[in-house]
């Protein structure tokens, strides 16, 4: 089976929120909950990234390893996804998530939060595949129709992926040695790309990817 | 002539001056081979490093400093809430070490050790009996008040130890006995009952520590109560209205009590914009607070129920017996004997005194 994985690239991201719209839409969330966002780190400082995050689908999930009631499982695609007729709304997934993936309707007084709500790649519930019940508890269940999720499908420069890990992993490799042929330098300088930028180089980002 | 001369000069002053220029020069050259020559090496190898292919991750600088472990990087998001800006949260994985691999497993054993030695000490050395049995005299040892403030926090206390108990365990006990579904309503149960019994507990803990300060302050005779174990290694026994280890119960109670009350309320109302790398410290401190203030509870309710006669009556009907106060509570004893305080014998003198002569060292807390 393939392994499911996220991966945005931080060369790419333009931090438009394309992903974080898509995925509110397709999943119907409840307002305050969040399934993705975009973090941009040094944010109008030289070297200035961005990075959209939502759960990753931890090989050993943390969420998983705490939960007091056990609602998570983990599908054979390698997607962590977790059960809310089982889930108390304890929290503690989000104490131990390191990407702040858990998301709760409310935050109230007596430790009330209702259910944990997080990413499910698009891949539903434990309910049964499309069903109405799946859709307003968990949201789409594109995996189940044979697409990708729709926040890396919606996104406008590729820089999210979603898809079999060894998949984006050859994409990867194969942009990453492309920026490396047309710099020839230490990471990636992209005014010294625009100067060197020679015909030997032309096309050559866009026959590879 | 005079001509013919100066052009020789000329010719020598030059001849010199190219000479030293030469000379110059060479060093320099020399200098700079020196200098430049070892750094071939290094030359190359840059070169090598530079090939395109080897171009590391173009990310790795960013992950790198976002994955910085004393330096966490704070980053921009339009997602409004608390963390949203921190990219990679580190301490969760520290929160999940100390909660699955210290707390669940050390906790267990530490409170089945207590719990063991418990037994063990009860099945070497008995139920203590009252010394010289039943005097049929009756001496007040807590009033009504008293009794009710100790009550409530005990049901309280009771309340919120098996509930947070169960969800620390239920997973890996009960989930076996009554399945996910089942256990994740009895866990559910469980949490609200914590979450809002949780805050009466300070309640509890404030008239519990306002009612039974005022006896629990260090007297002389203490120490010497500690040493010798309250009679049981040695001869010195005594003690006040409370022992050593009932002064050290009070004040383990209080300080582990009030940390318990005080972590708790920031877990129970995360609605006022704490991290969660506080509501972890605050677990780390309500987590270890709890499983000392249960083991040693273990103690507690041994010396009040099985593991001595007489002592539990002082919480239940607030009397105890002379002989019982005398023997355990001598300086409180000759206290309020002098003050007359002593009650008529009771109608029904306990059964069980006669077999309790002889026994000795009968001088633990209760």
């Amino acid at each position: 089976m393939a392994r499911m994985k996220f991966f945005c690239d931080a060369e790419r991201c333009i931090e438009c929120n394309g992903c974080v719209t898509a995925c509110k839409n397709e999943n119907d969330v409840p307002w305050g909950v969040n399934r993705r966002r975009v973090v941009t780190i040094k944010d109008g400082e030289p070297g200035e990234r961005s990075l959209s995050v939502a759960c990753m689908h931890c090989s050993d999930a943390p969420c998983e390893a705490v939960c007091p009631v056990d609602c998570f499982y983990t599908t054979d695609d390698g997607l962590v996804l977790h059960d809310k007729d089982i889930c108390i709304g304890c929290g503690y997934c989000f104490y131990a998530c390191p990407f702040g993936a858990p998301q709760f309707p409310t935050t109230n007084a007596f430790g009330s939060r209702g259910k944990m709500d997080k990413c499910t790649f698009c891949a539903g519930g434990p309910l049964e595949d499309l069903s109405a019940e799946e859709k307003t508890k968990y949201g789409s269940n594109r995996l189940a129709e044979g697409k990708l999720p729709l926040c890396a499908e919606m996104c406008a420069t590729k820089a999210l992926l979603a898809g079999d890990a060894d998949v984006l992993a050859d994409i990867y490799r194969k942009r990453v040695i492309n920026r490396g042929a047309s710099v020839m330098d230490w990471g990636v300088n992209y005014q010294k790309a625009s100067l060197r930028a020679g015909r030997s180089q032309k096309g050559k980002a866009s026959s590879n990817n | 002539m005079r001509q013919g001369d100066a052009i020789v000069v000329d010719a020598m002053t030059t001849s010199r001056q190219r000479r030293r220029r030469y000379m110059t020069w060479s060093l320099v050259l020399l200098l700079a081979l020196t200098l430049v020559l070892p750094l071939i090496p290094y030359a190359v190898e840059y070169a090598q490093v530079n090939d395109s292919s080897l171009v590391p991750n173009p990310g790795a600088d960013l992950w790198r400093d976002v994955r910085q472990r004393d330096n966490p990087v704070m980053g921009q998001t339009q997602v409004r809430g608390v963390d949203t800006g921190v990219l990679i949260y580190k301490s969760g994985e520290d929160w999940r070490i100390f909660r699955m691999q210290w707390l669940a497993p050390y906790g267990a054993i530490f409170m089945g050790t207590v719990l063991g030695l418990t037994i063990l000490f009860y099945l070497v050395r008995g139920r203590v009996p009252i010394p010289g049995g039943r005097s049929g005299k009756k001496i007040l040892r807590f009033n009504l008040n008293q009794r009710m403030v100790h009550w409530f926090t005990v049901g309280i206390f009771l309340l919120l130890a098996l509930t947070g108990f169960i969800l620390l365990y239920g997973r890996f006990v009960l989930i076996p006995l009554l399945g996910p579904e089942g256990f994740s309503i009895t866990a559910s149960a469980c949490k609200e009952a914590h979450n809002l019994f949780g805050p009466l507990f300070l309640f509890a803990m404030l008239l519990l520590i306002i009612t039974f300060v005022k006896d629990n302050f260090y007297e002389r005779g203490d120490l010497s109560w500690m040493i010798t174990g309250g009679g049981l290694l040695g001869e010195d026994t005594d003690a006040g209205r409370f022992n050593a280890a009932q002064k050290a119960w009070f004040w383990i109670a209080t300080v582990f009590g009030l940390a318990l009350c005080i972590t708790g309320l920031i877990l129970d109302f995360a609605v006022i914009g704490q991290s969660r790398e506080i509501m972890a410290i605050s677990h780390v401190i309500h987590g270890t607070s709890a499983v000392v203030m249960t083991g040693v509870l273990f103690g507690h309710i041994y010396w009040a129920t099985a593991g001595m006669e007489g002592g539990m009556e002082s919480m239940t009907t607030g009397y105890v017996d002379a002989n019982w106060a005398e023997a355990h509570h001598n300086r409180w004893y000759e206290e309020v004997k002098n003050e007359g305080e002593i009650e008529k014998p009771s109608e029904k003198p306990g059964p069980g005194s006669a077999s309790a002569i002889g026994v000795a060292s009968p001088h633990p807390g209760d």
